[in-house]
């Protein structure tokens, strides 16, 4: 385990202790006779029991544990997309993005689901992209081909998809109705995808090394005092109702 | 409690501020350098990590960075958050405020692009009429070129190119792509050169204040450092007219401090060393600090794709390396629809295209991906936006940042020149292309918002004319002769460069002259 761990590990040692000590503290308190302590410098934080707490912690090796991404064994719960949304998306992933060489399509790795957490906790405008872009495919497939765009053969959904494709340089996707959704939720299914735990897995076990792996920079120094209310806000999934 | 007046006090830890530090302490003088950031530990603020490990898949936190293009998932936190230190400007006018508190700023984070300007921008007026020239010319800055080029181990070809200096290089013997020497090849024709582009090789990858700068004034003894305090005034003696205090404040805690100094270096990055001195309210009887903002347009380009390399038969003998198109425009002859000029920077690629070079999708998409693996090559502008000086950035008194300093409202846009300038940019790299036999797969004429480049300049510009400058010819305020702003504000014109090995060299030299006017006493 790296020194990050072992000082998470600290932490969360830290933290329970001072939880503890709380309930303790309430009951020691109590308890204690005055003394002339009042007098004296304060001391430093003493734990209530006999043995400091943090006895042993500076020394411990490194726990020896492969820990798990959460997509490994669990899925999403996906709730920001209505029925028929969530419908058109998957079919819409597994159009887009199908399962090739070995490799798990869309639906394999979860996409759907992940792009409904994600687009969920997104700003107002690409939540709005999202739910107005799915509805006018999903009207679209009506209006031309009776019926839903979820049942559609794949020459039907090309039909529909295709005409919006287009080329774009990096920062600058295409602005127009219904190119900005068809090919922003090209780009967000091939990233999902691509980066996804089980694209991951199937990488690996073709022998080859892990994918996107880059310098994950933590907080550096966080600041405590930072108000996250906005940002959080920003967050939090909003239903679709 | 302490009462000490430090010698100098630098604002800043990056380029500028870590070359004040190295230039002052090694003349023996005490500086005091605060910063408004941690310093980082990569050993302990990062890990190696697969993009399947994060919590966004890559995506980076919804609502987060929307100004920082070039944020990542894995780089998110590395970068300023805009709702902690907001700025304001037109919903219709957005700019690209990228910034870095960590110890180093945006030197820890750079594209090692190194030029020198050219007396085609020191004394542009002088040669088209438009704007201002600088007080100072190649010839003054060029011994500073040479030394900071030996510092950060530039590597270069000489061209004797007048408007793309030669300089105190590494050598750089490197040997075209076949690509490549088709790309020069078409331009030689259209006469536009194609050249060796320069760059820092620094050291051990990095070229940075944290390895090339700091570790030289911390060695003196004479550099003492505050990390996680964020200035928020400078005051100024009434008896003296002489600035004598920073406050500041403890970026965890929010306690609020004060220092007393004899000399203050402000190397805050340009914006924000201008914002500082507004919200001081000092060294502006000019009226035209925050003025001149200026920058450099990037995002237009093209990409195309060399039909020999396709098909994993780009060996590195066909694809590999790059170049640069120094400006041509407006040199021995007039451009009808812009002045100045632009260079383009030329890449050919050895890695994946980018699936949104292509309108497909699925298994053709797939295909497509595979055939042009190793066989792209980019071109992309960097053109000098005019100095204007409705271009500008003022105190918004109705924003705050986190710790309660008014933030900076930022009025600016391009105009037509710069518009004509990325579309005339985009036509001769595609036309390059096109006559080299290479397939044109994506064009884009519209440029990035301004400040996209990380260039910004301009706002506290020098001069000989105290009415019409804020700082004189060595970065002294011309109010306040104990004041001095070392980084990019100073710039009167941005050029096309890359404005790292200018701003390094114009800090050493002003570091310099203050150290030798300490000496005198006149300071």
């Amino acid at each position: 385990m790296r020194r990050r761990d072992f000082v998470k590990g600290i932490l969360a040692a830290s933290a329970s202790a001072k939880a503890l000590a709380a309930q303790q503290a309430t009951g020691a308190a109590q308890a204690s006779p005055p003394t002339a302590a009042h007098t004296m410098p304060a001391p430093g934080p003493v734990a209530p029991g006999p043995v400091p707490w943090m006895r042993g912690l500076m020394e411990v090796k490194p726990l020896q544990l492969s820990t798990l991404v959460p997509d490994t064994v669990a899925q999403t719960d996906a709730h920001f997309f209505n029925e028929q949304q969530t419908a058109t998306m998957r079919r819409l992933c597994e159009v887009l993005m199908p399962s090739l060489k070995g490799y798990p399509g869309a639906l394999d790795a979860g996409t759907p689901e992940f792009l409904d957490f994600l687009i969920g906790v997104s700003p107002r405008d690409r939540k709005q992209m999202y739910l107005s872009g799915l509805d006018w495919l999903d009207a679209e497939a009506q209006r031309r081909f009776f019926t839903a765009f979820a049942k559609m053969t794949n020459l039907q959904a090309d039909a529909l998809i295709r005409p919006w494709l287009r080329t774009w340089m990096t920062d600058h996707p295409p602005t127009e109705e219904h190119a900005e959704f068809v090919n922003a939720a090209h780009t967000d299914i091939r990233t999902a995808t691509i980066n996804s735990q089980a694209w991951n897995d199937a990488a690996r076990a073709r022998g080859r090394n892990s994918t996107g792996v880059d310098l994950y920079w933590y907080p550096v120094d966080p600041d405590v005092h930072r108000d996250l209310t906005t940002a959080v806000g920003a967050m939090r999934p909003v239903e679709n109702k | 409690m302490a009462d000490e007046t430090v010698d100098v006090l630098i604002i800043g830890s990056g380029h500028s501020g870590g070359m004040a530090a190295k230039i002052l302490t090694e003349k023996g003088i005490s500086c005091l350098m605060l910063n408004a950031g941690p310093v980082a530990d990569v050993h302990k603020d990062t890990e190696v990590k697969p993009v399947s490990s994060l919590p966004f898949r890559g995506f980076k936190q919804p609502g987060i960075l929307p100004h920082v293009f070039q944020s990542n998932e894995f780089n998110a936190n590395t970068w300023v958050d805009e709702k902690e230190v907001p700025y304001t400007y037109d919903a219709d006018k957005p700019y690209n405020w990228v910034r870095v508190r960590l110890f180093g700023g945006r030197s820890l984070f750079w594209s090692r692009q190194s030029f020198r300007l050219s007396d085609y921008e020191f004394k542009g007026k002088s040669h088209d009429g438009y704007g201002d020239d600088w007080p100072i010319s190649l010839a003054d800055v060029a011994p500073y070129y040479s030394r900071v080029e030996e510092i950060f181990r530039v590597t270069g070809r000489a061209y004797g190119l007048p408007q793309y200096p030669d300089g105190n290089f590494v050598p750089d013997n490197s040997p075209w792509s076949s690509s490549m020497q088709r790309y020069v090849a078409a331009g030689e024709k259209m006469g536009v050169r194609v050249c060796k582009a320069r760059s820092s090789l620094g050291v051990d990858g990095l070229a940075s204040s944290v390895n090339l700068l700091l570790p030289d004034a911390i060695a003196t003894g004479k550099l003492r450092a505050i990390p996680n305090v964020v200035v928020r005034e400078l005051s100024v003696d009434k008896n003296t007219g002489l600035v004598n205090e920073a406050h500041f404040i403890d970026r965890l805690s929010r306690r609020e401090m004060s220092v007393k100094a004899r000399v203050v270096v402000v190397a805050a990055g340009t914006l924000e060393s201008t914002r500082l001195l507004l919200n001081s309210k000092i060294g502006n009887s000019s009226g035209v600090m925050g003025h001149y903002l200026i920058d450099q347009i990037y995002g237009a380009g093209m990409i195309c794709s060399v039909p020999d390399a396709r098909d994993r038969k780009g060996t590195p003998d066909v694809m590999g390396g790059g170049g640069l198109i120094p400006r041509f425009r407006n040199i021995d002859s007039k451009a009808k629809e812009f002045a100045r000029g632009y260079a383009l920077n030329i890449y050919s690629n050895t890695g994946p295209a980018a699936p949104h070079y292509f309108a497909a999708y699925g298994e053709e998409l797939q295909n497509q991906l595979d055939s042009y693996y190793g066989s792209t090559l980019s071109a992309g502008i960097m053109g000098e936006v005019l100095a204007r000086h409705e271009n500008h950035v003022s105190i918004d008194k109705t924003q705050v940042d986190a710790w309660d300093i008014p933030a900076l409202r930022i009025e600016t846009k391009y105009t037509s020149n710069e518009f004509n300038m990325a579309r005339d940019a985009v036509n001769v790299a595609v036309a390059l292309a096109e006559d080299a036999g290479f397939e044109v797969l994506v064009k884009n004429y519209d440029p990035n918002p301004p400040g996209y480049s990380i260039h910004e300049l301009g706002t506290c510009r020098m001069g000989d004319d105290a009415k019409t400058s804020v700082l004189n010819k060595w970065n002294q305020s011309h109010d306040i002769k104990n004041l001095f702003v070392v980084d990019g504000a100073a710039f009167v014109s941005a050029g096309w460069q890359n404005p790292t090995m200018t701003i390094l060299a114009l800090a050493m030299r002003s570091a310099e002259y203050l150290a030798e006017q300490m000496r005198m006493g006149n300071v």
